[in-house]
């Protein structure tokens, strides 16, 4: 049976278990798709898993609007770790979750340049082993003026559109540092160079993990994943800490900030 | 568009002039800036240093309002150098020689001294241009907004012809416009001149077919422009108006003749979905409805029609426009003999129905249905049923058969700097905001990021006046003065300002120039004459 139908009868499982209220999916919409919350008894042959389209901050808006619910997901390796991540900050409640895992095929992983293309259990799919960002190692061969220049030519085709922020599971501060006048000079464009997307890449380490949906935004087409894994990498080898891969790590930011506050 | 923005993947050569093109067409921009990563050469001339020429391989900067010299002066160039298109401009165009007299003037050195772009760099950009593979054209206001605008426009139709950049994939001239809808609103005749698809109203054979179809025809004549509209609102001879979804009170040039103008009115009519200032000077308005709330269609900038679908019920007493303007219509045909005619009676039951009618009566859009936009967007001409639409005209010949160059003279703009206004004005738009900001001065976050207006000036200029940064100051010009603040930048070179025209409380047109082009009546928004004042 192909995958998707597989996905199908999973979603159609847990609908029919009564454990959630709907499943959140992707649905074929024209040319493309879009996220869409199925019920039980929905016609689900419109269900759909390519293109990808992130569903973690659609699942968490949805269970904000009614504390109540409980709802089910299809969850791919990426955006199980951001739920993760969300979970450790109190944005998600994984007990109000049920996830239908699935993996990604081969052609998925290398669409993403995906270093982690499955989830930690699987129930369609089967596992393909990770790839490297061949993009990154290209980066580390530059020098460090050299990186200089590359990320100012990339940043200066920024429009601030905030696409990056807004598509990012893992930016939900209500006031964002982004809008805030003191550490970016609003209206100008392409965004001061670097604090915008310095900031912002400061701030995704210990949570990014690398769903890759910022760069998928980007209408100007900046490599941000590059300039996130190797943030990643550095949490990893200063920290041990890798975004996503148990709800029981304490994140290194936090972890660090408690203990030299005291407490 | 003459092409379609995906062909942008194949262009060789992108000659872009008079468009902020990240900050007011941001997606046509990534199509540009891609191709340009995989080799494609981007030339950007502009009298300001926007984002889009900082990106540029190669950026010339005019001096406002002498396109046609510059333009004139790459036809020189390519003519002088051998690298015109021969057997194009044989087998397809007409009136080279006229064209070819024309341009012999303007060598790079007379260029130079017309427009302030070094000699060299003409001469490099018309190289890039001429000897590219697949070389297009993308312009908006910049070439438009001017009293020679038709010249402007001409002139770069010349250039596309003389090097045959056009009827294929990936090259052409190529308007990017402004709004989502514009070019459909031009398509269903919402000009003076023509009706549906272009149509012209002085052609007794259309006036035949429209009386047959309508039981009514308007008569062989062109009615008034916008910008006529409100000058013949001033002197009398319009005595009401019914605005829809326009602000002329930001958007027009010298609002205070603007204003003048509306009070003269005995009777205004504004429908908007938002109170505009505009609406302030109307007897009744009308709630129009959003995006959000309507069904229809789209036509975009590549002339492609899509679908618009309804996500919420209308809000409040708003009504789609489609139902306000029958339900008008249908009150005064009925104080009327009764008309005979297919399409008389102004009863729709829906939108698909009207583009039934629309697919009826305009020749480029015979083949469109909501069936078919349903399956995906279409790409006029789509003439027929079966016809798959139009992803670039003029293939193997131009709508009136051979191409015909126009040999078009620089002439100067209306109003220069002089010792009394001694700074150049020119005016436009940003990311942040839209048009006259109905929409987006509504909005927190874009109004977080740009809060008021602002004057651009150079270090140069704003050292000479004494201003430091965001000094307040006044602008003055001979028809209106605001208040704004100086934003210094390299943006604009010593001599020009530039003021967003997005902001009614220090708007730009209180001191633009109304002074029309003579064929399109576009006014000449890019060039007048001002002065400035420190505010102490």
């Amino acid at each position: 049976m192909e995958r998707v139908a597989l996905v199908r009868e999973a979603v159609k499982r847990l609908l029919d278990s009564g454990q959630v209220e709907g499943v959140l999916a992707l649905r074929t919409v024209g040319p493309g798709s879009a996220p869409h919350l199925f019920h039980p008894g929905d016609s689900l042959d419109d269900l759909t898993l390519w293109p990808k389209y992130p569903l973690p901050k659609i699942l968490d808006m949805l269970l904000a609007a009614d504390p109540s619910v409980r709802l089910g997901m299809v969850a791919r390796g990426c955006e199980e770790r951001g739920l993760i991540e969300m979970a450790k900050r109190n944005q998600v409640d994984m007990n109000r979750i049920r996830l239908v895992y699935l993996a990604c095929t081969a052609e998925e992983r290398d669409e993403c340049c995906c270093s982690w293309p499955y989830p930690s259990q699987i129930d369609v799919g089967d596992k393909v082993e990770g790839t490297a960002d061949a993009l990154v190692a290209e980066h580390e061969r530059l020098s460090l003026a050299e990186r200089t220049e590359f990320w100012k030519r990339q940043f200066a085709r920024c429009i601030k559109c905030y696409g990056c922020r807004t598509v990012c599971p893992q930016c939900f501060c209500e006031t964002c540092v982004l809008e805030d006048n003191l550490w970016v000079e609003a209206g100008v464009l392409a965004p001061p160079f670097p604090s915008y997307h310095l900031i912002r890449a400061y701030h995704t380490i210990g949570k990014c993990v690398g769903c890759m949906e910022c760069e998928n935004a980007c209408p100007a087409d900046i490599p941000l994943t590059v300039l996130y894994t190797l943030l990643r990498r550095d949490a990893e080898e200063m920290f041990g800490y890798v975004p996503g891969r148990s709800l029981e790590d304490l994140p290194p930011l936090a972890v660090e900030t408690l203990w030299q506050t005291g407490h | 568009m003459t092409n379609s923005i995906p062909e942008f993947d194949e262009t060789d050569c992108f000659l872009i002039t008079g468009s902020n093109t990240t900050e007011a067409h941001p997606l046509v921009a990534t199509h540009v800036l891609r191709a340009q990563r995989r080799g494609a050469k981007v030339i950007v001339v502009d009298p300001r240093r926007t984002q889009i020429a900082r990106l540029a391989d190669l950026y010339l900067r005019q001096r406002p309002g002498t396109d046609v010299a510059w333009l004139n002066g790459l036809m020189h160039v390519i003519i002088q150098e051998g690298m015109y298109d021969a057997e194009f401009v044989e087998s397809r165009t007409e009136g080279f020689e006229e064209l070819k007299a024309a341009v012999a003037e303007y060598t790079p050195e007379r260029v130079e001294a017309i427009t302030g772009i070094p000699a060299a760099d003409l001469v490099t950009a018309a190289r890039i241009y001429a000897q590219a593979g697949r070389a297009a054209i993308l312009y908006t206001m910049g070439i438009t907004q001017h009293t020679t605008g038709v010249d402007n426009v001409l002139s770069c139709a010349n250039l596309a012809m003389l090097t045959g950049h056009i009827g294929r994939p990936g090259t052409g001239v190529n308007p990017l416009r402004g709004q989502n809808n514009v070019q459909g609103a031009c398509d269903m005749g919402a000009l003076p001149n023509v009706y549906p698809g272009y149509q012209p109203v002085t052609s007794e054979a259309v006036q035949a077919k429209f009386q047959e179809a309508w039981g009514y025809a308007p008569p062989l004549r062109a009615g008034l422009t916008v910008t006529e509209m409100t000058d013949a609102a001033y002197h009398g001879a319009v005595k009401a108006l019914y605005i829809m979804a326009e602000n002329p009170m930001v958007s027009d040039p010298d609002l205070n003749h603007v204003r003048a103008a509306l009070e003269r009115c005995d009777f205004l009519v504004v429908q908007d979905i938002f109170p505009t200032e505009t609406a302030e000077f109307a007897d009744v308005v009308l709630p129009g409805v959003s995006f959000a709330e309507k069904e229809g269609t789209f036509t975009n900038t590549e002339r492609r029609i899509q679908r618009v679908r309804q996500a919420i019920p209308p809000l409040g007493d708003a009504r789609p426009d489609w139902q306000i303007i029958c339900g008008l219509a249908q009150r005064m045909v009925g104080m009327q003999p009764t008309r005979e005619g297919r399409f008389a009676g102004w009863e729709y039951c829906s939108p698909a129905e009207i583009m039934a009618e629309a697919a009826a009566l305009t020749p480029s859009y015979g083949g469109v249905t909501y069936e078919r936009l349903e399956q995906g967007s279409l790409q006029w001409p789509v003439p027929t049923p079966d016809h798959p639409g139009t992803p670039y005209l003029h293939k193997d010949r131009f709508t009136r058969g051979l191409g015909r160059f126009t040999a078009v003279a620089y002439k100067e703009p209306a109003e220069l700097p002089d010792e009394e206004y001694p700074f150049l004005l020119t005016t436009g738009r940003m990311m942040f905001h839209y048009h006259t900001g109905s929409m987006t001065r509504r909005s927190e976050k874009l109004e977080r990021e740009v809060p008021e207006g602002y004057v651009e000036i150079s270090p140069e200029d704003a050292g000479r006046l004494g201003l430091g940064k965001s000094a307040r100051v006044r602008v003055i010009s001979r028809r209106g003065t605001i208040e704004t603040r100086a934003w210094i930048t390299r943006r604009v070179p010593p001599g020009t300002v530039f003021i967003p025209f997005h902001f009614a409380e220090a708007a730009a047109n209180l001191l633009t120039n109304p002074a029309l082009d003579p064929i399109a009546k576009i006014p000449e928004y890019k060039v007048a004459a001002v002065r400035l004042e420190r505010v102490a």
